[in-house]
């Protein structure tokens, strides 16, 4: 193949790679838990806490969801957003009376893969 | 949590369905160039003739059909699943995320491959169209730079989307090549061009072949290295073992590669070959079932977190070791009450309570499915010493599985669970995966029984290794919910271990009813058996030891 044939995609050819290139400012993949605070902060009774889920990447939080479940299985959904390095998610646990809880998430990563999960805690008393 | 494991189950599918599709466009073009050089139009006559370019043409369209067709499900599915899990639909934050444009990219270039194809079919050498082929080709395969595990990490991320952009390229190649010959092979009836060109095609093609293997193996270990990272990382997650069975599949079909490039040379050298129309067509169809295998175990990669994310769920060897350990089968359920009883605390939430229950009931399942298997195979051994013709009869234990599988796979299900057919089978991705089996079971014991108790049932013996084929891409597909990421990983190491080998039993009962079709002078006897005896002989052996893996099976309390 001749480089004559490929002059006149040149600019065609410009316009896809710099679309491409465009891309890659916020893009994740099949998003983990690596680690959250309630290992080295546990949730205190009977006061708000800001949780944060580090994710082995970031999600797309417009389509993510965070849910608090309670003794019975009763699902609370509560606020999510973004922490301050990639890969952060800080989660909003309202008040809790002493007990057995978890931490259901719906994340959705770039990938467009779902990764549902759940973390397990427990609020003691002080 | 039961969409999910439905949605990335089909996700998975779909996945491999478009790797292969990007793989016969890609691979078309690289063949049309270098081994039809369509551009060399030179009086020396190096270029392929009109028939052959023809059937290149074909096999590009169909691939970006294809390509067209699933992405395009692919997005609409995931707009789907998004609604169901979200509980509403936040469209214009689906439409900015990364998977939508690419994806919609990649839609829109596979149409103009159709477009280009169409007026290739109408005109095999019009220049203009393979340039612009050629050209669509970079940003497609650029796009995929953004539709892998590398885009996402947070160190080397530029250099692991390259590495990856080139291993999917390298993949598309030697698949793509292959798919070609394969077409090509079915073609010559037709034309006599194929058939004249098909020695030539097979010389041409070993060190393109090769020169995509090389490509693959120098992307594919920094790859490995980055995201799996230890050897517990290989054999202890999903991501591992998928890369392990990965690695074992594709040794299997560059023994095939090697056999047909042998023929290939030998042609070259002598001007014949018995191997080269006896034996290496059948090759190439085993080693389309095993690459195709290959691109599935890819598509389902993506949907695993790497080994090195995942190091406090990551099961050791030792672990996964004893998975496979041969111990006394499980020949005594617990009652259904029983099972039923230990339910609400297996799948709770907050208080979860493992099942012992559940976990025996599945052992039961799994090890009298086991005794099921090793048993047919011991009777199809029988049935190849031509001694016991009730042998021939073995395929009825698969009807006898389906039964069994039917009423125990799902116990909390109908018919003797609460949870009604419909709803269970399609609201819950494991129920559906089961159901999948079971069905696969009876028509493997229905269709193959026909096939060997009936010799005028030529065409049905094939589908035996095609569903054996398909049964494999489920298990190595075959997910589970994601809540106890290393219980769940050694169940589905065992899963993993069975899909492989059933591509195994797929490809050597494929190869022994092909080359039972050869020429007598194609056969090659090695001692008293020939290489079809062999490879079939290879396929129930594969069986067996799938039979032996379930009747060992033991679930870990979870």
């Amino acid at each position: 193949m001749s480089l004559h044939a490929i002059k006149p995609f040149g600019k065609p050819l410009r316009i896809i790679a710099l679309s491409l290139l465009a891309l890659s400012s916020e893009a994740w993949s099949h998003a983990v838990v690596t680690e959250s605070s309630l290992t080295s902060h546990p949730v205190k009774p009977n006061q708000p806490t800001k949780v944060v889920l580090f994710f082995n990447s970031g999600v797309e939080l417009a389509l993510s969801r965070v849910f608090l479940v309670s003794k019975g299985d009763v699902f609370h959904p509560v606020n999510i957003a973004k922490g301050k390095k990639a890969g952060e998610m800080l989660v909003d646990i309202p008040p809790l009376e002493p007990g057995d809880y978890a931490l259901k998430y719906k994340v959705f990563a770039a990938d467009g893969h779902f990764t549902e999960n759940v973390i397990r805690f427990r609020v003691d008393n002080p | 949590m039961f969409i999910q494991g439905l949605a990335n189950f089909i996700d998975d599918f779909l996945g491999g369905l478009m790797l292969i599709s990007y793989a016969l466009i890609v691979g078309s073009l690289i063949w049309a160039g270098w081994i039809l050089r369509i551009w060399d139009r030179s009086a020396a006559g190096n270029g392929a003739p009109e028939p052959v370019v023809a059937v290149c043409v074909r096999l590009l369209k169909g691939g970006a059909i294809t390509l067209a067709a699933m992405q395009g499900t692919k997005l609409l599915i995931k707009g789907m699943l998004l609604a169901a899990t979200l509980g509403d639909f936040p469209l214009e934050a689906y439409f900015g995320t990364v998977q939508f444009i690419a994806g919609l990219l990649r839609l829109v270039l596979s149409c103009g491959f159709i477009y280009l194809a169409g007026r290739l079919s109408a005109s095999p050498y019009d220049r203009s169209a393979w340039n612009t082929a050629a050209f669509l080709t970079v940003p497609l395969v650029i796009s995929g730079a953004w539709l892998v595990h590398g885009v996402g990490r947070f160190e080397h991320r530029e250099q692991l989307m390259l590495m990856t952009v080139i291993h999917q390229l390298a993949a598309a190649v030697w698949f793509g090549g292959v798919a070609q010959l394969l077409f090509l092979w079915h073609s010559r009836r037709a034309e006599q061009a194929a058939h004249k060109f098909w020695p030539l095609a097979i010389t041409r093609f070993g060190w393109l072949g090769a020169a995509s293997v090389l490509l693959l193996v120098s992307t594919g270990l920094p790859l490995a290295v980055e995201y799996i990272g230890s050897l517990d990382g290989l054999f202890g997650t999903g991501y591992g073992s998928l890369v392990a069975t990965k690695v074992a599949l594709m040794g299997g079909a560059l023994y095939f590669a090697y056999r047909n490039h042998k023929a290939g040379k030998e042609w070259k050298k002598r001007g014949a070959s018995a191997d080269l129309t006896g034996k290496v067509p059948y090759f190439i169809e085993a080693e389309t079932f095993v690459l195709v295998s290959v691109l599935f175990v890819a598509a389902t990669l993506s949907s695993q977190p790497p080994s090195v994310d995942i190091k406090d769920t990551t099961a050791t060897v030792s672990e996964v070791a004893y998975m496979f350990s041969p111990r006394l089968p499980k020949v005594s359920s617990p009652t259904h009450e029983q099972l039923l009883a230990g339910e609400a605390g297996r799948v709770a939430v907050v208080d979860k309570v493992p099942s012992v229950a559940a976990t025996e009931w599945s052992d039961y399942n799994h090890n009298i499915s086991g005794i099921f298997l090793t048993g047919m195979c011991l009777v199809a051994m029988l049935s190849y010493t031509g001694r016991f013709r009730w042998a021939r009869y073995w395929p009825v234990g698969f009807i006898g599985l389906s039964i069994f599988l039917f009423f125990r796979s799902d116990a909390e299900t109908w018919p003797l669970g609460p949870i009604g057919f419909w709803e269970s089978t399609f609201g819950n991705g494991e129920v559906f995966q089961h159901r999948i089996a079971t069905l696969l079971a009876f028509l493997l014991g229905v269709l193959e029984l026909r096939a060997r108790t009936r010799p005028d049932a030529h065409r049905l013996r094939y589908m035996f290794p095609v569903l054996s084929a398909f049964g494999g891409i489920l298990l190595l597909t075959h997910s589970h919910a994601e809540f106890e990421l290393k219980s769940e990983y050694l169940i589905q190491s065992t899963h993993t271990a069975m899909g492989l080998l059933a591509v195994v039993v797929a490809s050597g009962r494929w190869l022994e009813l092909r080359l039972a079709t050869a020429p007598v002078s194609s056969q090659g006897a090695a001692g008293r058996f020939d290489t079809g005896q062999v490879a079939g002989f290879l396929s129930i052996l594969a069986m067996f030891v799938i039979g032996n893996f379930l009747m060992f099976y033991r679930e870990p309390l979870y």
